[in-house]
């Protein structure tokens, strides 16, 4: 009994090309590749069909560079950094922003109007009392806050849960 | 086996890019039949191949706006093909079970296949339709990357230098792979027909 040659198994490796999915199923392929399409796209979350978007629209403006994942990504690095950049070197830019707030708030509460300034008879200026840095109450309450805890909590346990232990 | 025109698929890959999703489909029909082959003898199982071969596609159409023409279409479908199934083997491991496709009716007219059949050879004393079930299992025993190569160079017809190109290693590699891959094929089927019963 002869071995098998490297024809032999040449010749038996070439006749697995006879070997054929059931009938009508490579008609049937691309119908079934269109459905998974579809399912698959409302899977997807919004934003990627977004970025999606956006990407065919940039190539649509003949600006291939700019869709390019790296460009992109150097292009959000940029940005990202402008914006920290901005934001740490004024930290305390939007906490005076507050304060000054409340500080107007204040002043437009508490003083008179600037009419009522001109009929004091007092040589010391109203608009110098007006200018007169005013506390605003919130500041003390948040002072008083800081020193002590509130004077409604016992034992750090709100009284509202133990009604029978709350006395005026 | 006849590889396509790559001027043409060259045209149908533009018109994808610029949003034709008719030229993409018209790939999709031009290719399943091919990849179709690749994959099935890769992992001996038909519903295995038809999933991997939607993912293939799928993933190819997302892939297809980064595709800048260094290699033919053809090349870069089957890397694709190639890669997604080696992943899934891997995942697999030696878990699986043989899904065979019929064998088609044209087989007996080939030319081949006659040849076989007619003339004595050691390959007529085996029965024919029990030894392309062993040589199924004997393909099954290879490697995953073995396997790969057989089934580009024998059955797809694949010249050494694409097959190089789609795995990405040297031809050398191929022709070695090709080289052991053949001797242990030789040793499972001699096997079989030593002592059929086995």
């Amino acid at each position: 009994m002869d071995n098998l040659d490297d024809n032999d198994i040449a010749t038996l490796l070439r006749l697995k090309r006879h070997e054929q999915p059931p009938p009508g199923y490579f008609d049937s392929f691309l119908h079934e590749f269109h459905r998974r399409q579809r399912a698959e796209l409302l899977r997807e979350p919004v934003w990627r069909i977004a970025l999606q978007r956006a990407q065919d629209y940039m190539l649509r403006l003949n600006v291939p560079a700019l869709s390019s994942y790296p460009v992109a990504a150097a292009a959000i690095l940029v940005c990202a950094a402008v914006l920290s950049l901005k934001v740490y070197q004024s930290p305390d830019a939007p906490a005076l922003a507050m304060v000054a707030v409340q500080q107007s708030a204040a002043i437009a509460v508490s003083s008179p109007p600037r009419a009522a300034w001109s009929l004091s008879s007092s040589p010391i200026s109203a608009r110098d009392i007006g200018s007169m840095p005013v506390r605003a109450s919130s500041d003390s309450t948040k002072t008083h806050r800081l020193a002590a805890p509130p004077r409604y909590v016992l034992d750090s346990t709100p009284v509202s849960y133990e009604p029978a232990s709350f006395r005026f | 086996m006849e590889q396509p025109r790559s001027d043409e698929d060259q045209q149908l890959v533009a018109r994808t890019q610029e949003g034709d999703v008719g030229a993409f489909d018209q790939l999709v029909v031009k290719y399943t039949p091919r990849l179709y082959g690749l994959v099935y003898n890769m992992t001996s199982n038909h519903e295995d191949t038809n999933d991997l071969l939607q993912d293939v596609f799928s993933k190819a159409y997302k892939s297809i706006r980064g595709f800048r023409g260094k290699s033919s279409f053809y090349t870069w479908i089957h890397s694709i093909a190639v890669n997604m199934t080696l992943n899934f083997l891997k995942k697999r491991g030696r878990r699986f079970n043989l899904s065979l496709d019929d064998v088609d009716a044209s087989v007996h007219n080939d030319k081949e296949f006659l040849e076989l059949t007619q003339t004595s050879s050691p390959v007529r004393e085996a029965d024919l339709s029990e030894l392309q079930v062993r040589l199924n299992e004997a393909m099954m025993k290879l490697s995953d990357e073995h396997r790969a190569v057989v089934t580009m160079f024998h059955i797809q017809g694949m010249p050494h230098a694409e097959i190089s190109k789609i795995l990405r290693v040297s031809e050398g590699t191929v022709r070695s792979r090709l080289f052991y891959a053949n001797r242990q094929l030789q040793n499972y089927l001699d096997e079989f027909r030593k002592n059929p019963v086995s």
